[in-house]
């Protein structure tokens, strides 16, 4: 037995807790760690150890801030030895420049991964967080935002890209809003989920049917428009306006005469068609606020909270405690229904903070865990959360860090330690936006393109922008130093954040000494393969 | 400038798509060729004019192009056809395998002696016009795009005085030629009306649909489209060249842009100043332009994209197209 | 036979790969030969060596102009029909060369796939089922990439030319992972990133990926629970082989009058170059021609296109006839909708899904048939009538692909073949 393993077991041994009979009340993570660690007692299985420091703070640091830590702040994080040092780190990577960008960029995969590229929309949600509103205030702007108010304009983005096919814009608002993937339902009844029916399809449609957008990009709702259907039985009906829970909101009768009707009518056409129509009116009565008012009222706000808490979960434990994601109904069950149940009450009476969730979530040591699983036989399943996740960078989260791993440490920590971090974090994000559409938005089934790896074999853009061998980029910062195993233990600390382990010691030795004589070469391929180390591409 | 007043009269709804048309100056009847395949008479003067069609062996595809001679009516189509009818009893007299391809174009000299025909076989052919027989073949134009793609000869003039034959294509090459001697005396060029989109769309819709020789026969017109940014439409301006041929010296670039697609028709006025143009995108237009000022001196919309026109001595003009016959009448 | 097959673990097909790859002879081994006695290996065989080659014509061709044809109806158009080589069958005048050469070509000529915009009817003919929000289905390359591929393939699974800009799409593997991907051809000939850097050295180039290499076996040490790890690594190790299939698409390395017969156009060039994919093993190649998006002049530009289309088409099928391929390899045309029979002002068509062709060509196919009909003016189809789904189980069988499979995204089963479609027989061997 290795010496690491012999640690690992008796961290893990260490880590079983004692379990109260009742659940703790508070804070997040002790609730999270009771009912996770209810579970795996139950199922006799112990978990996978604790992480070294160094893993749990690039572990969270890529999580919270986008990015891994600079090597200051991994050797600030070791050499502290105060009992709440996860907690302070924690809190300083959610009060640092990076934490909007990173939760920006997350909100934006989210929600408007198909319409990349909409500087105002990104804008908007960059404010949004660095302004503290909450989710549910988000969603409220996204919906009912006003297109006067220069603020709020850019938020209705996500329905206005919507705004040419209806139906991707009720199934996408219900998906991403409340994890409900109604688009079976729109010919027929949901074959396997008894909540959904064509009502529910329809009835949610008919929140959405009277949007439109006019020629001069304005967001609009017509007067009634009635939304019919023909059931699987032959019936014709019209679809009442059914929220999915099966809360019906009442409308006014249209008690518009004839003549106005079709005054509406010629009015809305000569909006969509012409530049300098006029603008249309707010309705007196609209159903995208209605459908806010409702969502978030009283019982029906279960499925908007229950929604984003399995989604922040998610991010950080790599599938929710329901999955799939959109599938939040009575035939997929959570797997950890109380705390389900919890977080998601608890999420709104936190007045839908999303920091407040996340924060909990990556201080729990259920989070906490290696994804290594060194225990005999097949690691247990994923839904019992043993183990610790691995998930693919997004896109920007990987050429950010790309960009730090391959920049001179020493200039790293001199920026990140400095009041010019917000700026150059700021310059980076923009460096690292250039590099978005290089690398695949990760879904379920996730797995590396063999284009991907062609980029980094043969792509002059990785060897100008990561591999160069200036002063300001690692591969230039380690050419200065002489020592070769001083070269490499600096090169691993830079990109992986740690010491090379025997056998990795030894082999990138050996290669440095058959490239004596072309050095610049040698650092280079040596980064190379440190960079395209899958250690670098997950977050493990 | 020429001062005109330019008024649409009339317009009647036909089935189809009329190409063409030339008119009976004594009868003042009109011939047009048509998607039916069948060549029409119309009498724009009865009480409620119809399409009257030929009879017998005609054509077997779209009939583009039609010339009369006194009352013998010469139509050209698709199916690479001349057809000579004898327009009294709307009958063929002759049937002539003219072209291996569709015809696009026919001109017949002033003196009504020789015929030319354009075809996307890449010839221009002249015949006697009276017997049909066959005098010369040109095959000056290059058969296939330089992207390798075929080439259309789309257009033909005859000049005033019969020597002069000009014919123009797809890619926007004109060539003028001695008719006597076959010789070839210029080769001009206006390449913008190719159209072709080598990067977003990777084809054309254009080439030079007209051509018209000045009354003195020193200038040649040619129409198209202009440069157009989404090949899938004729969204492009309705576009107009002139050259002096001898010279190859470009005397005017006219564009259009409030009514926009190809210059499908072109004749000068005899006083060698004022060109009129016709055509269409969806729509369609009559633009008649002062050379010397280039400015347009009158322009009306069409109630058609316009295929074909007849004036009679600018004083009143018939233009046909999609679905209908209009009739205006100019005064000035 | 319905064949559930987890999509996260395919791990009974990876294994059987393997050991097929491992015996060159296929069926010469015994091992192999007993494999044939279960249905779902004997499938796998028959499988092995079929290629793709989609032919699309995106923008949407006409199928008034094309393959069917409606000489003297005023919606019929100036072209005229003509004879083919197989009596009974007529197509336009535009494909003469194909007119000669129908014996190896299906048409179906009654698609009715209904969605006439662009974005969704590409997506529905990419698919073979309506898009729906929140699913990202595999495209038909990414899908034939899985099915038809060698796990071990040296060579790229999918390739897509797309050389125009307009109506441009990457395809997709959705839900199979990026693993089945195309690599995209734009406005190059060759791949990006396929030749290794002057400055890094052939040697440099594979021992640095020997360090890469130690470091992912390390990483990936207790990590097996993740298949998204071990894909990283695959990528990787499929470098070099894609790398040598970098002279697969020089067309200098053909003669000049291999060259010559494929024409001077792209759309030939990279025909020639799909020809050459197709025999070094890639299963699925697509050559996007742009863009035939005819609302203004529609004759003209059928007039331009079609020859391109005829020749091109001609050229590829008697090339892959001659090498001994056809018979392995499906041609595929077709776009995302036909056009309109209403001729336009500008003589145009426009977009029209209700009534449409496509043709099948090579592998799996009954060649000289037509199947379907549409009315006398082409409004609509009167017999036969096949949806995107019917289409895709056609192409699925005719390659000898389970088209009942079913793949599984979490607990939701996805059939490969839309919900209530079925093979057109008729148009298959």
């Amino acid at each position: 037995m290795t010496g690491s393993r012999l640690i690992a077991i008796v961290c893990a041994i260490f880590a079983l807790p004692v379990l109260a009979d009742e659940p703790p009340r508070e804070p997040l993570q002790a609730v999270v760690d009771y009912h996770i660690n209810q579970r795996l007692q139950s199922a006799g299985i112990v978990p996978a150890a604790t992480l070294e420091d160094f893993a749990w703070l690039r572990r969270v640091t890529l999580d919270l801030a986008g990015r891994i830590p600079s090597q200051s702040e991994v050797a600030h994080f070791r050499s502290d030895s105060s009992d709440n040092k996860r907690e302070v780190a924690v809190d300083r990577l959610m009060n640092s420049a990076d934490y909007a960008y990173h939760e920006r960029n997350f909100l934006d995969n989210l929600l408007q991964s198909e319409y990349d590229g909409d500087k105002e929309w990104r804008a908007w949600l960059l404010r949004s967080i660095r302004e503290g509103r909450s989710w549910h205030e988000m969603f409220r702007t996204m919906m009912n935002g006003n297109d006067d108010n220069s603020d709020e304009k850019p938020a209705l983005a996500f329905l206005k890209k919507r705004a040419n096919d209806i139906d991707a814009m009720t199934n996408d608002a219900s998906r991403l809003f409340f994890g409900v993937s109604v688009n079976c339902a729109q010919c027929h009844d949901h074959p396997l989920v008894d909540d959904w029916k064509q009502d529910h399809y329809f009835g949610f449609k008919s929140f959405f049917a009277r949007t439109y957008v006019t020629k001069a990009q304005l967001l609009a709702e017509k007067p009634p428009v009635e939304v019919k259907f023909k059931t699987t039985e032959g019936e014709d009906k019209v679809a009442k306006l059914l929220f999915l829970t099966g809360a019906v909101v009442e409308e006014p009768e249209d008690k518009r005469s004839d003549e106005q009707k079709k005054a509406d009518d010629e009015a809305i056409q000569k909006q969509i068609r012409e530049d300098n129509a006029p603008r249309p009116p707010r309705p007196s009565f609209s159903p995208r606020r209605k459908l806010v008012d409702t969502a978030l009222s009283g019982e029906n706000s279960q499925l908007f909270a229950r929604a984003m808490a399995n989604r922040v979960w998610a991010r950080f434990f790599a599938r929710g405690l329901v999955h799939p994601l959109d599938q939040l109904h009575s035939e997929n069950p959570a797997s950890h229904p109380e705390l389900f149940e919890w977080l998601a009450r608890e999420f709104r009476n936190h007045n839908y903070n999303m920091r407040w969730l996340e924060r909990g979530l990556v201080l729990s040591d259920a989070y906490a865990r290696t994804s290594v699983w060194e225990s005999d036989g097949e690691a247990p399943a994923a839904e019992l959360f043993a183990v610790g996740a691995i998930r693919p960078l997004a896109p920007r989260q990987y050429a950010m860090t790309m960009l730090l791993a391959t920049t001179n440490p020493e200039d790293f920590n001199k920026w990140q330690s400095a009041d010019a971090w917000p700026a150059k974090r700021r310059e980076l994000e923009d460096r690292a936006d250039s590099w978005r559409r290089e690398f695949e938005l990760p879904g379920e089934n996730f797995n590396v393109a063999v284009d991907e790896a062609l980029l980094f074999a043969n792509g002059d853009r990785v060897m100008n922008d990561f591999l160069r061998d200036g002063g300001d980029k690692l591969v230039g910062y380690l050419l200065k130093i002489e020592d070769a195993d001083e070269t490499i233990t600096r090169a691993f600390a830079a990109v992986l954040s740690r010491e090379p382990r025997e056998g990795e010691r030894s082999a990138f030795r050996e290669f440095m000494s058959q490239r004596e004589e072309k050095r610049v070469d040698g650092v280079r391929d040596m980064v190379w393969a440190l960079i395209t180390s899958p250690e670098l591409r997950f977050n493990h | 400038m020429f001062e005109a007043k330019f008024n649409k009269t009339n317009d009647w709804g036909i089935p189809g798509i009329a190409f063409a048309v030339c008119r009976h100056a004594e009868s003042g009847k009109l011939f047009f060729g048509s998607s039916d395949f069948k060549v029409h008479e119309f009498d724009p003067s009865a009480e409620k004019p119809e399409p009257i069609a030929f009879e017998g062996d005609g054509h077997q595809s779209y009939v583009t192009t039609v010339a009369l001679i006194g009352n013998t009516l010469i139509s050209g189509g698709y199916d690479g056809r001349l057809i000579w009818w004898n327009t009294a009893e709307r009958k063929a007299v002759r049937t002539q395998d003219a072209h291996a391809k569709w015809i696009r174009n026919i001109v017949v000299s002033a003196d009504g002696k020789l015929l030319a025909s354009v075809a996307d076989d890449m010839t221009c052919k002249l015949w006697d016009a009276q017997t049909g027989e066959l005098q010369q073949t040109f095959s000056d134009h290059v058969p296939i795009t330089e992207h390798g793609y075929p080439s259309m000869l789309y257009a033909v003039a005859i000049s005033m005085d019969g020597k002069l034959l000009a014919s123009a294509d797809k890619q926007g090459y004109i060539i003028v030629r001695n008719i006597e001697s076959g010789e070839t005396l210029a080769t001009l060029h206006a390449p913008i009306m190719y159209t072709w989109d080598p990067r977003a769309r990777r084809h054309s819709i254009g080439g030079i649909r007209s051509l018209a020789f000045s009354a003195d026969g020193s200038q040649i017109a040619a129409g198209g489209i202009g440069t157009i940014g989404n090949i899938d439409h004729l969204g492009g301006n309705a576009r107009v060249e002139v050259f002096d041929w001898k010279s190859a010296e470009r005397l005017h670039e006219l564009e259009d842009s409030k009514y926009k697609g190809l210059v499908e028709r072109l004749e000068f006025h005899p006083n060698g100043k004022t060109l009129l143009t016709a055509g269409g995108d969806n729509g369609g237009f009559v633009t008649i332009y002062d050379l010397e000022s280039k400015k347009i001196a009158h322009q009306e919309q069409a109630p058609m994209h316009v295929h074909g026109h007849v004036l009679d001595e600018w004083k009143s003009l018939y233009t046909v197209g999609h679905g209908k016959i209009a009739a205006w009448t100019i005064e000035g | 036979m319905n064949q559930l097959r987890n999509i996260i673990a395919p791990v009974g097909r990876r294994r059987f790969l393997g050991s097929a790859a491992a015996s060159s002879a296929i069926a010469a081994n015994m091992t192999v030969l007993d494999l044939l006695q279960n249905p779902v290996m004997a499938d796998e065989v028959k499988r092995q060596g079929k290629r793709v080659i989609l032919l699309w014509l995106a923008g949407g061709a006409s199928q008034f102009e094309t393959w069917d044809p409606k000489p003297g109806r005023p919606t019929g158009g100036p072209f005229r029909p003509i004879d083919t080589n197989v009596s009974g069958i007529q197509i336009s005048e535009l494909l003469p060369k194909m007119a000669a050469n129908m014996q190896d070509t299906a048409i179906i000529r009654s698609l009715n796939t209904k969605v006439a915009d662009h974005g969704t009817g590409a997506a529905i003919l990419e698919t073979g089922r309506i898009p729906e929000p929140g699913v990202q289905f595999p495209d038909l390359g990414a899908i034939c990439a899985r099915e038809l591929a060698r796990a071990d393939s040296k060579v790229p699974d999918y390739v897509s030319m797309y050389a125009a800009t307009e109506g441009r799409r990457h395809g997709y593997s959705g839900f199979l992972g990026s693993r089945y991907a195309p690599i995209m051809l734009t406005d190059k000939m060759v791949p990006r990133n396929l030749t290794r850097l002057e400055a890094v050295s052939d040697v440099d180039h594979v021992q640095r990926n020997d360090l890469r290499r130690l470091l992912a076996q390390r990483f990936e040490r207790g990590r097996g629970h993740s298949s998204s790890v071990t894909s990283h690594n695959d990528a990787y190790e499929r470098v070099r082989g894609i790398m040598a299939s970098e002279k697969l698409f020089d067309i200098e390395q053909e003669s000049q009058a291999m060259r010559d017969k494929y024409g001077p156009t792209q759309f030939g060039q990279q025909a020639l170059v799909a020809r050459r994919l197709c025999e070094a093993g890639v299963p699925f190649v697509k050559v996007a021609r742009a863009w035939w998006d005819s609302h203004g002049q529609n004759f003209e530009t059928h007039r331009e296109l079609c020859a391109d289309l005829d020749h091109v088409m001609d050229a590829l099928l008697n090339d892959l006839k001659e090498r001994g391929l056809l018979e392995h390899t499906l041609v595929i045309t077709l776009g995302e909708f036909g056009r309109t029979p209403n001729i336009n002002a500008s003589l145009g068509r426009d977009h029209f899904a209700n009534a449409w062709s496509c043709s099948l060509s090579g592998c799996g196919i009954k060649g000289g048939t037509v199947y379907g009909k549409t009315d006398e003016d082409g409004h609509a189809v009167v017999d036969g009538e096949a949806k995107a789904g019917d289409l895709f189980a056609t192409i699925f069988k005719a390659l000898a692909i389970d088209w009942e499979t079913e793949y599984h995204l979490g607990a939701r089963p996805i059939p490969i073949t839309d919900f209530g479609c079925s093979p057109i027989d008729a148009v298959l061997a």
